[in-house]
């Protein structure tokens, strides 16, 4: 899922310092999942951004709300009702919601209530780990399902870098060197030669390099 | 004249027996707001008993292993931990919330606790207002 965390308050009280008026909007997709901004955070943001103005002598009234989701624009519709309340939105979505919300109602003020951070699984209650960087052409078909463009610190494609230790990354001790466990994992299988092909040269268009990323299924396209 | 220096309880409805007079030595508003478990006291609820004028807020569960829902406890104490990285963000000492266990059936236990939190806040109080 998308990962994400919310923005330091006095960031977001900054943005907001100018109005009487916001809502606070949540998301229960991937924000909600990884406790960023589903509907219990929206709660906790609200209060705390009314106590912040409360503190500064200066209130500030905050309406709460979550749509199923905000990457979708008809989730995004009662929008339209919503627009001529408040001055300002605060989205908890991750930027994906944050865009539609300003390339669909270009009269809102939206600001981003939460950093978009990785692509990642949640390992136990309150971790999330980065697992994919959506680089748009896979390669973990050859590292026995382990991607070392995210989970390499260098990124190698031709791993390990010469420093791992124990099997941790020099870099960061705290996380193994994943070129140290696709090596270990395809010894055990027997398939080690697998890196001794010649790749041919990564393309790194469909990572962001070609400009914005889109993505077509002709047989769902409204003709 | 209401008394403005203001503490806020929440506590699970089995934790605080207290009466009025085991917390007669606290010189302040007391107000006590009961759940029927400390676990269902969410960060919202202490961020809110702020913002309603509490310059402390003590959390009081069932002593670990003695809660009804086994983990309530354990989880207020999660949510004070919520409560005050947002207190600290927002520039308020995170001391002014604390999590407490306490003994079920012992209203002493619960009012000792009660007074030694408020001796803390006051000093904080008298900190603030001597700046
Ligand atoms: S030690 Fe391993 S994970 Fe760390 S940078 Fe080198 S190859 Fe990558």
């Amino acid at each position: 899922m998308i990962i994400a965390e919310r923005r330091p308050l006095s960031e977001i009280l900054k943005n907001i310092e100018a109005y009487e008026r916001i809502m606070v909007l949540g998301c229960r997709g991937c924000v909600a999942i990884c406790s960023a901004g589903g509907d219990r955070e929206v709660a906790i943001l609200a209060e705390a951004l009314r106590l912040g103005r409360e503190k500064k002598g200066k209130p500030v009234q905050v309406l709460e709300e979550t749509f199923i989701r905000q990457c979708d624009p008809e989730y995004l519709e009662p929008l339209k009702d919503i627009k001529d309340k408040v001055e300002a939105v605060v989205s908890l979505a991750c930027g994906v919601g944050v865009n539609l919300i300003a390339d669909l109602y270009p009269d809102i003020r939206v600001y981003p209530g939460v950093d978009t951070t990785f692509y990642g699984a949640n390992l136990s209650l309150g971790e999330w780990v980065e697992k994919c960087r959506g680089c748009g052409d896979c390669i973990i078909d050859l590292t026995a399902g382990l991607c070392p463009i995210a989970r390499c610190a260098k990124n190698l494609l031709n791993g390990p870098c010469g420093g791992s230790q124990r099997g941790r990354c020099e870099v960061k001790a705290e996380m193994p060197c994943i070129w140290h466990e696709i090596v270990e994992r395809l010894t055990k299988r027997g398939e080690l030669e697998r890196l001794l092909e010649i790749w041919t040269a990564k393309d790194w268009r469909p990572a962001g390099g070609d400009g914005l990323r889109t993505r077509f299924r002709e047989d769902l396209l409204d003709s | 004249m209401e008394n403005s220096f203001k503490i806020a309880i929440l506590c699970c409805n089995y934790t605080n027996l207290a009466e009025r007079e085991d917390l007669a030595d606290i010189v302040a508003r007391i107000e006590v707001k009961r759940y029927p478990c400390s676990g269902k006291i969410e960060i919202t609820d202490i961020l809110r008993a702020f913002r309603e004028g509490a310059k402390g807020v003590m959390v009081a569960g069932c002593a670990r292993g003695t809660c009804h829902n086994l983990r309530g406890s354990d989880r207020a104490e999660r949510r004070v931990v919520g409560a005050r990285a947002t207190l600290k963000e927002l520039e308020i000492e995170p001391e002014r919330v604390e999590m407490f266990f306490v003994s079920r059936l012992d209203a002493g236990d619960f009012a000792e606790k009660a007074k030694e939190f408020y001796r803390r806040i006051l000093k904080l109080e008298l900190k603030e207002r001597t700046q």
